[in-house]
């Protein structure tokens, strides 16, 4: 399975020679190190800068002790991501398993950061045990996340990347609270590569070697895990300690890049890719192309960087680059995927129904009106908890945000409920569509092009930005024909290439990024009366205007020869939804920001519960969306009082888990 | 009711379909009558699915001309068109948690729309459909719940409560155990005979059209090759035209024709 994966069916083009690529990627490599070394020193002392290096020579030493460890170092890392990616799916199974795919990277990170706020004595250890210790963790929460589904290779990465997000999403949390220790966290995070000695290709040498050793002894059993299990086992391998050794190379290999570099986002994933596609089809010769690609990849892509910034002057984390190169790579690399299909039966389960619908969503508004009345009256102060009856002062300033919060709710929840109605897809959702992260995009430019931008100018941009994402995701998903999955892992990708770009941002130290940052992960904090009471409004209105829509969604479903044998245009039809999905999505993301689970998880919910038809469903979806919000919202508030946490970050991290449920719940 | 008419139901003039480059149907000219059950047939790729979706306007033509009921294709709205013609897609699509008779209710979009009031005549027409194909049973369990043939029926029902003239059935049978595939096509037939309602099928097997269509069409590569009543294209000879192999003609007891390919 793993080594028919992808198919090359759609080109005529014959498949180049593996050793070929190789040099495809290096000579460019070359030529820009050698572009760059040429500007920082005359090609008339390299030979005595390397011969007889003169101390006192300002240019001969930043060559020596900065631009060649850190060309070194760019080979390193990206050898070894690309062996751990090779590794990874090898082991998986998995043509798109890279340490990006798996939240490895993220998982690592996390833990870095983690350690150097609350236990910096851990670190004296040695970074790399600290991540070595992260990623593991991740990758076995990730594994353990989709065994059900028999580690079917979209589940697993869908699981790996949801579980990356949470990780990110933490990590955020972490900068958020702690923005003095870990102001280098971002840059580093990002992947850097700059260099001011030796130390760090003298440190990680060692063990890419000794990893790739094990690697080598791994190359048996690792071609026979690429079989059926049955297989291998009937050939007497130990599948259990095979696959996990194989695992641990792979994790390590990551974990000594991110522990002294920082992540580079889907070299690990091109690498191998491209190993494949140029035709490496013995498992050997794959991983040798693969590393020998992932050094190439990171190198050329760091060469540019170097070139780039010594001619404008930018400041560019590598590491973002990448993963700005990286996302467009896996849009590409989707449709032409070969995958088993899987259908996520926890989330489209056939449920009974229930018969009293109006009953059932009854309940749900009687939950939320006393979940916002509790979140209004209840709270820490600074003599512990406290009730305040309604009229106290408190409830004007605690009433405007959970408001807000419940209009996010609603609109997210209405935006993932047509998005998984009209695409036919139960895994589509504003956030995972990158739809969210398009509002979010439009945002960002907004606020960089336009100094000052007012609340209406944000929604236009916001609602730009939603639009366009959505059209691209569209478009995609037409040319890898709507596999739900696919398409879902397109809208990943693209929301990757955000969070680069975002990245990017951050690390320019521009202030308005800190800003920025603080809406990224929703905070509902600085919610104005007026602006909780319009957001109220729109989602009512959008509320409104369902049951105008209600048969499309019913019939959409169905696929496009049915709805178009009914007489539905279904251009116009779904041109219109997705109109009315991007924009409630904009209006969300304003309120909450990109990254709850809201709109993937309340439609799925509602469907639970037994609302089956797209009224009360897409009604109930928006009762749960608003209690899982206001929920959210008081937990923020009140978790580490006198701190708030954003309601949205506090949403995804209710949200991710509950997802990851939903995708592996058994059919009943 | 819609009342049995003997005219011609689609007209088609040098009509071809290239989709990227490759001929999918070379140009055309034929004509569908009403009420009667037009079976197409051929081998896989032999442009049987293309050339029903062309009527069905699932698909555009490249070149030439279609018209339905003399009036171009082109020229009917699309509510209208649905209320003239039903298709049914090979691969029916996961119903999610839709009951039989939430499918079946969903025939009835061309005439009530989006936002239209769900009239006594719909009721009645959704019943009426429920009754004629015998899905009664099935009207309140989950159409992802029901065996394939069952769940061929309910969406049979839903076409049956479109009202249309004509129903174009794209390989109905393609999923189902023998005894399934002869209970649809008793269905379908059924339908025609009863209601005047014109059919135009695909189908695989030969012996099935023979058995079932009043008029068959034969498509090898693209073209037409063969038209007729079943009695002319059951012969060893129009067969081994259609598929290429040499296939023999049985007389069976209750003397009907069937063919067999030579082993």
């Amino acid at each position: 399975m793993g080594d028919v994966a992808v198919s090359m069916s759609g080109s005529t083009h014959p498949p180049l020679r593996p050793f070929g690529l190789v040099l495809l990627l290096g000579v460019p490599a070359l030529l820009a190190g050698l572009v760059n070394l040429s500007m920082q020193l005359p090609p008339g002392q390299w030979w005595h800068a390397l011969i007889q290096p003169d101390a006192t020579d300002i240019a001969e030493l930043l060559v020596l002790y900065s631009f060649a460890p850190r060309l070194v170092v760019s080979l390193l890392a990206g050898a070894a991501l690309g062996l751990a990616g090779a590794l990874l799916q090898q082991v998986l199974r998995n043509p798109i398993a890279s340490p990006t795919t798996l939240g490895i990277e993220a998982g690592a990170n996390l833990a870095l950061g983690a350690t150097l706020v609350f236990a910096p004595v851990l670190i004296g250890f040695g970074r790399e045990w600290v991540a070595l210790g992260g990623g593991l963790l991740t990758v076995t929460l990730v594994l353990l996340l989709s065994r059900r589904s028999g580690l079917a290779p979209l589940v697993v990465i869908l699981a790996g990347m949801v579980t990356g997000l949470v990780c990110a999403a933490l990590a955020a949390l972490l900068t958020l609270f702690n923005s003095h220790y870990l102001a280098g966290l971002f840059l580093w995070g990002a992947g850097s590569l700059s260099q001011q000695d030796w130390a760090v290709p003298r440190e990680l040498a060692p063990r890419l070697a000794l990893m790739g050793a094990a690697a080598l002894l791994l190359l048996r059993p690792l071609a026979l895990l690429g079989l059926e299990d049955g297989a291998a086992r009937s050939l007497g391998l130990s599948l259990k300690v095979s696959r996990f050794t194989a695992l641990a190379v792979a994790v390590a290999l990551t974990g000594s890049v991110v522990a002294s570099v920082g992540s580079f986002g889907f070299v690990g994933l091109a690498a191998p890719m491209l190993a494949r596609l140029g035709g490496a089809r013995r498992l050997g010769t794959r991983l040798l192309v693969a590393t020998l690609l992932g050094a190439a990849l990171l190198c050329l892509t760091d060469q540019m960087v170097i070139l780039l910034s010594s001619s404008s002057g930018m400041l560019l984390p590598t590491g973002a680059v990448t993963a700005m190169l990286g996302g467009p790579l896996l849009l590409w690399m989707l449709p032409r995927l070969n995958l088993p299909p899987h259908t996520a039966s926890g989330l489209i389960a056939p449920t009974a129904g229930t018969g009293r619908p109006f009953m059932c969503l009854g309940v749900l508004a009687v939950v939320l009106v006393i979940a916002a009345v509790l979140s209004a009256s209840l709270g820490p102060g600074l003599e512990g908890w406290s009730i305040a009856a309604p009229g106290d002062p408190v409830w004007s300033l605690r009433l405007p945000r959970i408001l807000a919060a419940i209009a996010g709710g609603t609109l997210l929840a209405v935006a993932g409920g047509i998005l998984q109605r009209v695409t036919g897809n139960p895994l589509a959702s504003p956030e995972v569509l990158g739809v969210s992260a398009g509002a979010a995009g439009g945002l960002v430019v907004a606020l960089f092009v336009f100094d000052t931008i007012d609340r209406s100018g944000q929604t236009l941009a916001a609602m730009a930005g939603a639009s366009l994402a959505l059209v691209v995701i569209l478009a995609l998903a037409r040319a890898s024909k709507g596999s739900p999955e696919r398409v879902i892992l397109a809208g990943i990708a693209i929301g990757a290439l955000l969070d680069s770009l975002v990245s990017i941002l951050m690390a320019s130290g521009d202030p308005r990024a800190m800003r920025l940052f603080n809406w990224m992960t929703g905070s509902t904090y600085g919610i104005d009366a007026a602006s909780a009471a319009s957001s109220l409004a729109a989602a009512g209105l959008v509320l409104a205007a369902l049951p105008l829509v209600a048969r499309w969604l019913e019939i959409l479903p169905l696929g496009d020869a049915s709805a178009r044998a009914l007489g539905i245009s279904s251009l116009r039809s779904r041109s219109l939804l997705l109109a009315l999905a991007a924009i409630t999505t904009a209006l969300a993301t304003l309120l909450v920001g990109p990254l709850s689970f809201v709109g993937l998880i309340a439609p799925p919910l509602a469907r639970l519960v037994g609302l089956r038809r797209p009224l009360p469903e897409l009604f109930g979806a928006a009762l749960l969306g608003s209690v899982i919000m206001a929920v959210a919202d008081f937990i923020g508030r009140s978790i580490a009082f006198p701190w708030q946490l954003p309601a949205g970050l506090v949403a995804s991290a209710i949200g991710a888990p509950v997802f990851l449920w939903l995708l592996t719940r058994k059919k009943t | 009711m819609t009342t049995p008419s003997t005219g011609t139901l689609f007209e088609l003039t040098d009509t071809h379909v290239s989709v990227e480059g490759r001929t999918l149907l070379h140009p055309l000219s034929l004509t569908v009558p009403s009420g009667k059950v037009v079976g197409l047939i051929g081998h896989n790729g032999s442009g049987k699915s293309t050339l029903l979706k062309l009527l069905g306007r699932q698909l555009d033509a490249s070149g030439g001309d279609v018209r339905l009921e003399g009036r171009p294709l082109a020229d009917w709205s699309n509510r209208a068109f649905a209320r003239r013609v039903a298709y049914l897609p090979q691969t029916t699509p996961a119903t999610g948690g839709m009951t039989g008779r939430e499918l079946i209710a969903l025939g009835r979009y061309p005439w009530h729309g989006a936002l239209g009031r769900i009239t006594a005549e719909d009721r009645r027409k959704i019943a009426e459909a429920i009754e004629l194909t015998d899905t009664a049973p099935f009207a309140d369990r989950l159409v992802d719940t029901l065996s394939g043939g069952e769940r061929q029926r309910v969406w049979i029902a839903m076409l049956v409560a479109q009202g249309a003239h004509c129903l174009l059935l794209d390989e109905p049978t393609s999923a189902l155990d023998i005894a399934h595939q002869l209970e649809v096509l008793e269905l379908v037939r059924s339908l025609c005979r009863e209601r005047g309602t014109g059919v135009v099928v695909v189908l695989h097997d030969v012996n099935m059209a023979a058995r079932y269509c009043d008029d068959i069409i034969a498509l090898h590569g693209g073209r037409m090759i063969a038209r007729g009543t079943p009695a002319d294209i059951v012969t060893p000879h129009t067969l081994r035209e259609i598929y290429g192999i040499e296939m023999e003609v049985i007389r069976q007891e209750n003397g009907r024709q069937v063919s067999v390919p030579r082993l």
